[in-house]
């Protein structure tokens, strides 16, 4: 069943942040979703999210700051048991020793609280947590931005194995082409709080037609630009 | 000067540095690259003095680095903030007493290099976008003036095209001003293009200290070379053939 979001918009302090804006993901979609600092792809990461779960659709969140998914009063076990609970497993022991040593984050220790373990760390967490169960949809926001490459490149090859095997969908915020150009095979394009343009991503990165798409797919990488 | 000489550090019982010395001169960037929990944060945190080292010692013009007051900006950009306070507030704290119109001017100046409406000062941290709050800490950092600025994953929230512009505003402002810039980055092409040394720390030692040119011909240990290879393949930097 296509998963299907119509009319989202958002509006804080009298602005409005996303304009009215539809979006159909199919099932098991890898869906990009990029566009300058400030565009407003967290607001629709979010709008779509509640839209999705209003209809009775389980969606799993990664959010842009590992703090808005972790309890700063609460123990990292604390917080993987809740979500086994919330999704109806045991306690997901065995996926849990599986993930968290694909995810290189099986030595830290679940009794400390989130700050006890580094941002990199957190977000990895976070990862894990959504990989919990078989959700109809993944938005990830900015899930690599706090790791090394070697670690981004691990954990984006095990998400894609997870989706595979799972048929989930997934979109994928970023600032990062390169990575986009890698993981998904559409592209949704961003600015001032309004969807403009949507494509395979090898459309827009080689063809961008609006402005704010060749502005990104111009500056993909450092080396190509002089500095 | 910075200079970083034969220190340890310990994080609770574990060795998070073991003997690494470095050294910053004025003017320059050196950039610190190597995976999550090599010890990148401990590093900063005892050039800022909020970690003793068990051994060694670390000096800005042979003198305690506090004496130099420098600046950070955080790794996590709305936890850098106080939650409550508009965020023009937290812009002026370190520059409370000089001339208003003085200030006033360099942040309407840095607002434009760093793309931010001055409106969004109003705002709390939470009302803006974690790109716009990641600048809006780089605007901190330069404020005053500082000689010495550590920068953690400063560009890390921020897509290509803004990530060009305030590398740019940084390299434009030391230029200016001559500060010092440590730069903790997972951006290895942000490190070839802007620093002048990159050091590269691997389980809290460092493996390697050179310029980007001869890093990305010959990055060296196998661990360097991992890194430049993962940095090709996640599309961050191109290597001619
Ligand atoms: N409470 C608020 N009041 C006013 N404006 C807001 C508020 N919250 C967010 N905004 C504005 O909405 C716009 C979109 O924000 P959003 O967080 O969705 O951007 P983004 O594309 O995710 O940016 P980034 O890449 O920096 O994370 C930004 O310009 C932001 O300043
Ligand atoms: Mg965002």
């Amino acid at each position: 069943m296509t998963l299907s979001a119509i009319g989202l918009s958002a509006m804080r302090s009298g602005r409005i942040i996303l304009h009215p804006t539809s979006v159909e993901i199919e099932p098991g979609a890898r869906i990009g979703l990029v566009g300058a600092s400030g565009s407003g792809k967290s607001t629709l990461g979010h709008a779509l999210i509640d839209a999705l779960k209003a209809q009775g659709l389980q969606v799993a969140h990664v959010p842009q700051s590992p703090d808005e998914a972790l309890d700063p009063l609460r123990s990292l076990a604390f917080h993987w048991h809740e979500a086994a609970q919330a999704r109806g497993l045991a306690d997901g022991a065995a996926h849990q020793r599986a993930i968290f040593s694909a995810l290189k984050i099986d030595g830290g220790d679940l009794r400390k609280r989130p700050w006890g373990w580094s941002r990199g760390m957190q977000q990895r967490f976070v990862i894990a947590m959504a990989l919990m169960g078989t959700p109809d949809l993944i938005v990830l926001d900015e899930p690599t931005s706090a790791l090394d490459p070697v670690i981004a490149a691990a954990t984006m090859n095990l998400l894609d194995r997870h989706l595979e095997r799972t048929n989930t969908a997934m979109v994928l915020i970023t600032h990062d082409l390169g990575l986009a150009a890698r993981r998904v095979s559409h592209l949704m394009v961003m600015a001032a709080g309004r969807l403009v343009e949507e494509a395979e991503t090898g459309k827009i990165l080689n063809n961008p037609q609006t402005s704010e798409a060749k502005r990104l797919a111009a500056h993909r990488n450092w080396m190509e630009v002089p500095c | 000067m910075l200079r970083v000489d034969h220190i340890w550090a310990k994080r609770g019982a574990a060795v998070a540095l073991r003997n690494v010395s470095l050294s910053l001169s004025a003017g320059k960037t050196l950039a610190v690259v190597g995976e999550s929990g090599a010890g990148k944060s401990t590093l900063i945190a005892s050039i800022l003095g909020l970690l003793r080292p068990s051994a060694g010692a670390i000096t800005w013009d042979h003198q305690p680095v506090s004496s130099c007051r420098p600046a950070l900006v955080m790794q996590e950009p709305r936890s850098a903030f106080n939650p409550v306070w508009p965020l023009m507030r937290a812009v002026r704290e370190p520059v409370l007493g000089q001339e208003q119109s003085v200030t006033n001017e360099r942040i309407a100046r840095l607002c434009r290099g760093l793309e931010l409406p001055m409106e969004l000062l109003e705002r709390r941290p939470r009302e803006v976008s974690v790109g716009q709050v990641q600048r809006v800490g780089i605007l901190r950092a330069l404020i005053a003036a500082p000689p010495l600025i550590l920068f953690d994953e400063p560009l890390s929230a921020l897509d290509a095209v803004t990530q060009k512009h305030t590398a740019r505003l940084i390299a434009d402002m030391q230029q200016e001003e001559g500060f010092a810039a440590l730069i903790v980055t997972h951006d290895l092409g942000y490190a070839l293009a802007f620093a002048d040394s990159i050091a590269v720390l691997k389980d809290g030692q460092i493996e390697s200290i050179s310029d980007p040119g001869s890093f990305v011909t010959n990055p060296g240990s196998s661990y360097c070379q991992a890194l430049r290879d993962a940095a090709v393949a996640l599309g961050s930097i191109e290597v001619a053939a």
